[in-house]
């Protein structure tokens, strides 16, 4: 099999790339481990599911043998494919889809922009790295980005994050529900503003092929009418327009040849029998963990590391936001869950001249319905009859959870490498070392946690429970790091292998820094931008 | 290679058979057939007489609209796992007949503690959760009608389904106080 373009992985920065390029008049043949479902089946997988396992937002998903992603119900499911070690292994316990669509399937949707001061932090703080280009280089890609997912958000730009834009959203925002109004009440009480997020989803009209959105409170982890984007909505158009999807084809290694270019992938298929498919340009676009794990398995004399790995810097630099959650008892009701799960944040805390010595923080005050959450805590008080409706109200109404997520720098030690342990196709598993660091501990402890303090005495909060354990975002970011030096970098500022000419890693993995925020726009943003440099390189060849 | 548009079935730990060969059961029995592809608890359901007290004992402990088709299975469940007994269910309608019950405060208080308690509140989480078990791969009797999304029915959607149309939700906060019927 060939295409002009071969792309492994289905997820957002795929598609963005393989639309782009079918648009642009280039053939496109795209792999996909896992296998290709359609939306009702992961809505019923969800309704299925038990009520605490509806908590794990991969539970809908179950992987195939030939595509194992983390399953975290119960403990040894979580320590089955991901390979975690250091002292915070646990807060790199990544929710991804291995599935046609990728983990858009189970995001919530929110779409943030990286500010300017979060792209030159060495300048600036001394600290990580800074990007190899600057905001206006990448503000008209995120515009792109914005009309391709369908982000709705404010027309005002106090409201904005950051307001520095060249286009309106494509959407207004959408209505907050109690809960959200709530928070934004309180947090301006002690001076800090809580923004309506960005979000690719539909606010009050149908977008593309997509319905408005509905508030089913469900975006994670599915969407059921599919009004919030995710990868999955594109995968027949990406098909009318003539790219080709192959499911349950798991690439295992990368060949290279003459000049080191690259000039196929080899994957197996769902029985074990290999195959080969070659074109003019590769992009891997697998997510941050699969994208250096298919590199550093593809070895041959020319690449002893690894394909695009003369670095050594394949695999290194992983990064996330490490998460605390602070879970509140409130005296009076947020009724939190009206709306989508997610739709606001306090973001003027991930800026400041601080970040020289410790990182910033997101606020979020999440807006997942507690009906559940009420009634298991209420039955399990043994209550009955009017006391135990009555209790079941007042905990899903009274409780609450503010998300903290921090700013970690780019490290080298925080690594994933190849496990000695295989998976079902005799492929080795992912192994991650993860230390958040002192920068990130050091914020907690000065100014995030005694900032949700505030926040919570600000909602009235009757209880205030503070996690001691980061957990994971599932922003996974870093593993082939952009940079202008190829030898502390892997990629271009186009996404490009230095090592080879016609490769190209887009998405998390080459973000140089995260902010805050949510990694999926400046993923998008960067797969357009690559988009175009590969046209380009197209068209001279 | 051809266009060919490759798709994959639900895993089968997850598909939808549990649920549609549940509901099946319910309407072949309705049909007086019982086969020997009926589920081993169907037998039980045979026993109309254990079936209608279950209900019964249910709409005494449980005091909203029930749906039967849902304690038709709760009812078989509970008897095949062994979580309740025929005799638990003429035990506990006995405590009610004796204190003349309506409602569920009428003889709670009566049930004496250790396995007849257990019982009667089981039967009141399963109506309430949807499930025996809340525990990974217990099986679900009923996701939407699960009773645990109705005291908040009028604020929150039950996940999945809506409540409201495009941008129809406001930041309305109404009273713990307005309990909804249901």
């Amino acid at each position: 099999m060939n295409a002009d373009v071969i792309v492994i992985g289905t997820g957002v920065v795929g598609c963005l790339i393989a639309e782009e390029l079918l648009d642009a008049g280039h053939s496109v043949l795209m792999l996909e481990a896992g296998p290709r479902v359609e939306r009702w089946q992961i809505v019923e997988n969800y309704r299925n599911l038990p009520p605490t396992s509806r908590l794990h937002f991969n539970a809908p998903y179950p992987p195939k043998p030939w595509a194992p992603h983390l399953m975290s119900a119960t403990p040894e499911q979580a320590a089955e494919y991901l390979q975690l070690e250091g002292p915070n292994a646990r807060a790199y316990q990544q929710g991804y889809v291995r599935y046609a669509g990728g983990a858009t399937w189970h995001w919530a949707g929110i779409c943030w922009r990286l500010t300017p001061d979060d792209m030159k932090l060495k300048s600036l703080y001394n600290v990580g790295r800074d990007w190899a280009f600057d905001y206006a280089t990448l503000e008209p890609y995120y515009v792109k980005a914005e009309y391709a997912l369908g982000v709705c958000g404010p027309s005002e730009p106090e409201l904005q994050w950051p307001p520095i834009r060249s286009k309106p959203y494509p959407m207004g925002r959408l209505p907050f529900g109690p809960g959200e109004q709530r928070f934004t009440d309180a947090a301006a009480t002690v001076g800090l503003v809580n923004l309506p997020s960005a979000q690719a989803r539909n606010s009050g009209v149908a977008y593309g092929d997509r319905p408005a959105c509905c508030g089913n409170n469900n975006c994670i982890p599915v969407c059921p009418i599919g009004a919030k984007y995710d990868a999955a909505t594109s995968l027949t158009r990406i098909e009318s327009k003539g790219g080709r999807i192959l499911p349950n084809a798991v690439a295992y290694k990368i060949e290279t040849g003459e000049k080191n270019k690259i000039q196929a992938v080899h994957y197996y298929d769902s029985e074990k029998n290999t195959h080969r498919v070659t074109g003019s340009i590769y992009v891997v676009a697998c997510n941050g963990i699969e994208t250096p794990k298919l590199l550093l398995m593809s070895t041959d004399t020319r690449n002893p590391n690894g394909v695009a790995n003369s670095s050594d810097q394949v695999g290194r630099n992983m990064m996330d936001q490490p998460k605390l959650v602070v879970e509140l008892e409130l005296a009076e009701p947020a009724w939190t869950g009206v709306g989508p799960v997610q739709g606001s944040s306090i973001m003027e805390t991930s800026q400041g001249d601080f970040r020289s010595e410790h990182c910033g923080a997101l606020f979020r005050f999440n807006n997942m319905a507690r009906s559940r959450i009420g009634a298991t805590a209420a039955l399990a008080q043994g209550l009955v009859g009017k006391a135990l409706d009555k209790e079941i109200r007042r905990q899903a109404a009274c409780t609450a959870e503010i998300a903290i997520e921090h700013e970690l720098m780019p490290a080298a030690h925080n690594r994933l490498t190849l496990s000695s342990k295989k998976d079902w196709l005799g492929l080795p598993k992912p192994n991650i070392y993860y230390d958040v660091g002192d920068y990130v501990r050091k914020g907690s402890q000065v100014f995030s946690i005694p900032t949700a303090k505030r926040l919570a005495g600000a909602l009235g909060a009757t209880k205030v429970d503070i996690s001691t354990q980061y957990t994971n975002s599932d922003h996974i970011m870093g593993g082939c790091i952009m940079g202008n030096d190829p030898a502390n970098s892997v990629v271009d500022i186009d996404c490009r292998a230095h090592d080879h000419e016609n490769l190209f890693l887009p998405g998390g993995a080459a973000m140089t820094t995260g902010g805050c925020g949510n990694s999926t726009l400046t993923m998008a943003a960067l797969a357009l931008k690559a988009s175009d440099a590969i046209h380009l390189q197209l068209g001279k060849a | 290679m051809s266009n060919e548009i490759i798709r994959d079935d639900s895993p089968a730990e997850y598909n939808l058979s549990r649920r549609k060969v549940l509901l099946g059961g319910v309407v072949l029995i309705g049909s007086s057939y019982l086969g020997p592809t009926l589920p081993a608890w169907a037998d039980s359901l045979q026993n109309a007489s254990y079936t209608n007290q279950f209900m019964q004992l249910s709409t005494l402990l449980v005091n909203h609209k029930l749906d039967k088709n849902v304690g038709l299975r709760l009812a078989a469940a509970m008897q095949t796992s062994k979580r309740l007994t025929p005799q638990q269910v003429t035990d506990l309608l006995g405590i009610a007949s004796a204190k003349n019950a309506k409602i569920v405060e009428d003889f709670f208080p009566d049930i004496p503690d250790g396995p007849l308690k257990v019982a009667a509140l089981e039967i009141i989480s399963a109506w309430y959760k949807g499930v025996l078990v809340d525990a990974p791969d217990a099986e679900v009797f009923t996701y939407e009608l699960a009773l645990m999304y109705q005291p908040t029915i009028d604020v929150m959607t039950i996940p999945s389904y809506a409540i409201s149309g495009p941008n129809g939700w406001t930041s309305h906060a109404p009273p713990l106080a307005d309990m909804p019927e249901f």
